[in-house]
């Protein structure tokens, strides 16, 4: 085994290799960036160059790209509050908010350090998978995964605000986020829901258009009406921000640790979609904030918010890979894609790959490392410059924002629909943060309700209700009633120290 | 005032040398555009892509082709819009969905096209459905399935799709004893849940099937009409039909897998221009390079000529209305 693991080093280190990857880091770097584009269709439109490649090279060149998006996606939605992926828009709520701050250095420094401890992590799980990956995947069965999706969306009882009114706020706004995800064909009768006789509504709300208004929108009506740059008067922290947001995800370790292994973990489990894992993290720092006053420091620029979705959405990637290598069976739609090129190349993903192509797993391993490595450091190199746009002034910056949010919502489908979807969710977020309900909840329900209803119908359909005894799912109850429980219990622990400050 | 006379005379003169053109009509200098009706990735978007790579080879004046994406509505977005908006000069072909004519049969709503008066270029590949059960399960044999008990799970994505369609029929008709799971996000996860053992087996198309067939986990049980000759021998779906409407309904079910990859350009585009796209489809479908590519993509590469498709698509629109009610009862196409 260490043997294989030397042979991917040294394999991806090869002139041809190392350029390929090279290439396709600097065209990640520019998916990552614009907002629309996603990894996924990048890894579509690259997937004809890898035909006359040796697997090392094409595995180095597409996986080289896809793992850097989440990267530098991170960096769009910071700045400028527009998500740069569909799996970076969690980023926004706080990275954006110590934008407004000027402390744009300081965040992006926290996301871009997060972001390659989440690839190490997301790399070292990939390499250590390898020998108990059958049962690791093989337990979780349809059961389990809808309870996945039950404990994502008890979560939004921790992303709401303080207080009974805030509770029903966020409870309301998630229910919304179901409702919304209604929208479509049906998943097992294929009966049309709520498509008003369209063809675009057929399959259901784009999640980018859908992204991209309900963030953005309401970021460019707010610099428009301020009408100073986007961090405003604030000065931009310089050099030391940038070390101060490194420092940061030292200070908060276990907390990186904690939802880059989230993220790894929705990884790993096939269907449950690249956008969840950073939602996912971004409720576990939520409730691992000691008190509801730490609580309440969320969605207003706490570094913590952008440590953890940071390092999730780039130890998916790593956790995506492992059901894909293994069994054929990819965890992500990028990762259905990537499936092709193992076929083009000549490799039948499978046990194979963990034993007679061993090596080529490893390189992958490599890829994900040296990838987020390079970007990293090119990232750092220019991040002074790039926190300088938020000194800008609107009037400049806008037109410019507003170009990338079009086009970012019209790559999603070239339908004119991709506009009115997101400028009916750009008006609605911009009502959301005028009237501070939070937006969290919302698509937290717009993700996970799909997920729910096909796993929970399928489960019914499979076990009738002997699923709900399973123990996976047993343990997983335990876990939803816990985060459900979270605020109230940072709530007690609030008032119990307000008690003894009295007392 | 000379120089406009010279500019119309010039016009006049391009006018009357096009028709002799069109004789040999060249793309040099042109784009040709691959509309596909689905997102970048899936089957039809990476056959389309693969087309593109090889069709300048074959066309005259080696133009460029490119790919684009219309997705939405099962590809009739795409569809209208090859229909009613793209040009019909040769520049535009669409890839859209085999089972739209299934579509127009039943009378989906927003189908705003006649799959008959589309310029038929043809289908670069056939699909072919098997169901295939768990290789640990004790049944061999389609009587094995009828007797099975319990029920054997079948896993499948939803109505409409070959995983759900083709085994519905199946237990509807042959009474082979299926219940039927539908709602798996892709046919990846069907696999999945097999493995976990979850699900006892499923239907699909036989080139996705067959590295599971290969690695031992499931073993094929019968075929749909549509077929390659590593799994020629399989029993066929209508050879047991149980009536003659039953083999019929069965029949129009499978006919579109038969043109399971198909193009088309808007109606109305010249015979010439047609004649010239389908000869470059079928030299690309013979060229030795695109053939191993497609091999190893998992395509099983079958030329149908354009003629003969829309003999195919003509043959499902004029079906007994009696086999088209039965038929409507189980087929949607949403």
């Amino acid at each position: 085994m260490l043997e294989a693991l030397l042979q991917g080093l040294v394999a991806v280190l090869q002139w041809n290799a190392l350029s390929f990857m090279l290439i396709g880091v600097a065209v990640g770097f520019w998916v990552g960036l614009l907002p629309g584009l996603g990894g996924a269709t990048t890894l579509a439109l690259l997937l004809p160059f890898v035909y006359n490649m040796a697997p090392v090279q094409a595995f180095a060149f597409l996986l080289g790209m896809h793992s850097v998006t989440a990267t530098t996606g991170d960096i769009t939605s910071i700045l400028f509050g527009i998500p740069g992926e569909g799996t970076t828009a969690a980023s926004i709520l706080d990275g954006h908010a110590m934008a407004k701050k000027g402390e744009a250095g300081r965040a992006l420094g926290a996301s871009l350090m997060s972001s390659l401890i989440g690839a190490l992590v997301g790399a070292l799980a990939l390499a250590l998978a390898i020998p108990v990956v059958r049962p690791l995947v093989l337990t979780f069965g349809s059961p389990e995964l809808f309870m996945v999706a039950i404990l994502g969306i008890a979560s939004i009882a921790s992303l709401s605000g303080r207080g009974p009114r805030g509770m029903v706020r966020g409870f309301l706004a998630g229910c919304l986020g179901l409702f919304f995800s209604a929208v479509g064909s049906d998943p097992q009768a294929a009966n049309l829901r709520y498509t008003f006789g369209t063809l675009y509504l057929w399959e259901g709300l784009g999640l980018v258009p859908v992204l991209v208004g309900f963030f953005a929108i309401p970021e460019i009506v707010d610099l428009a009406v301020r009408g100073t740059s986007i961090a405003g008067k604030a000065s931009v922290g310089r050099i030391s921000g940038v070390l101060e947001g490194v420092k940061d995800v030292f200070r908060h370790f276990w907390l990186t640790i904690r939802c880059s292994l989230v993220g790894t973990w929705i990884g790993v489990l096939p269907g449950l979609g690249g956008a969840v894992a950073q939602w996912m993290a971004y409720a576990h720092a939520v409730q691992s904030a000691k008190d509801a006053t730490y609580r309440e420091r969320f969605g207003k620029g706490d570094v913590r918010g952008v440590i953890g979705p940071g390092a999730a959405n780039n130890s998916k990637e790593g956790g995506d890979l492992i059901p894909t290598v293994a069994f054929g069976v990819p965890g992500s739609s990028s990762m259905a894609i990537l499936l092709g090129g193992f076929f083009l190349v000549g490799l039948v993903p499978g046990p194979d790959m963990l034993t007679k192509h061993l090596s080529v797993t490893f390189s992958m391993v490599w890829t994900i490392i040296l990838a987020n490595i390079i970007t990293v450091a090119a990232s750092f190199a220019f991040l002074n410059r790039l926190a300088g746009l938020t000194a800008i002034r609107a009037s400049l910056l806008i037109p410019f924002l507003l170009l990338l949010v079009f086009l970012g919502a019209y790559t999603n489908n070239n339908n004119i629909g991709d506009l009115v979807v997101m400028l009916s969710f750009g008006m609605l977020g911009y009502f959301m943060v005028r009237y501070r309900w939070p937006r969290a909840p919302l698509v937290l329900g717009l993700v996970l309700g799909d997920i729910a209803e096909r796993y929970l119908w399928i489960s019914t359909a499979r076990y009738g209700t002997s699923w709900l005894g399973r123990p996976a799912v047993l343990i997983l109850i335990f876990l939803t009633v816990l985060a459900a429980a979270s605020p109230f219990i940072q709530e007690r622990r609030s008032r119990r120290k307000e008690a003894l400050r009295a007392a | 005032m000379r120089r406009v006379t010279a500019f119309l005379l010039a016009g006049l003169l391009l006018i009357l040398l096009t028709p002799a053109y069109a004789q040999q009509p060249t793309f040099a200098g042109k784009t040709v555009t691959i509309i596909v009706g689905y997102a970048p990735g899936g089957g039809y978007d990476r056959m389309a892509r693969m087309v593109a790579k090889y069709l300048p080879k074959y066309l005259a004046g080696n133009p460029t082709v490119i790919v684009q994406n219309l997705p939405g509505a099962n590809s009739i977005i795409a569809a209208n819009n090859v229909y009613n908006v793209a040009k019909p000069d040769g520049l535009t072909i669409g890839a859209f969905n085999r089972n739209l004519v299934l579509g127009q049969l039943v009378k989906v709503e927003g189908m705003r096209f006649d799959m008959t008066k589309f310029a038929w270029i043809g289908s670069t590949s056939n699909e072919t459905t098997v169901l295939a059960i768990r290789s640990d399960l004790p049944y061999r044999t389609v009587a094995d399935l009828v007797k099975a008990d319990p029920a054997l799970f079948i896993g499948a994505t939803g109505p409409g799709a070959n995983t759900y369609d083709f085994p519905l029929l199946l237990r509807a008709f042959l009474k082979l004893n299926l219940k039927i799971i539908s709602g798996y996000p892709s046919s990846s996860d069907i696999m999945l849940a097999i493995e976990r053992k979850e699900l006892d087996g499923r239907a699909g198309s036989y080139s996705s099937i067959k590295p599971f067939i290969d690695r031992g986990l499931v073993r094929p049980i019968m075929r749909a009409r549509a077929s390659v000759p590593a799994i020629a021998r399989l029993p066929v779906d209508e050879d047991l039909a149980p009536s003659e409407t039953a083999r019929a309904v069965m029949a129009l079910r499978s006919v579109p897998e038969v043109i399971g990859r198909p193009f088309v350009a808007p109606p109305g585009t010249p015979p010439e221009l047609v004649r010239a796209i389908r000869e470059a489809f079928d030299k690309v479908t013979k060229d030795r390079e695109f053939l191993a590519e497609a091999a190893a993509a998992g395509f099983d590469i079958e030329f149908v000529n354009g003629d003969e498709a829309l003999k195919i698509t003509l043959g499902v629109l004029t079906a007994p209305p009696d086999v088209v009610r039965i038929f409507q009862q189980f087929f949607k196409f949403e």
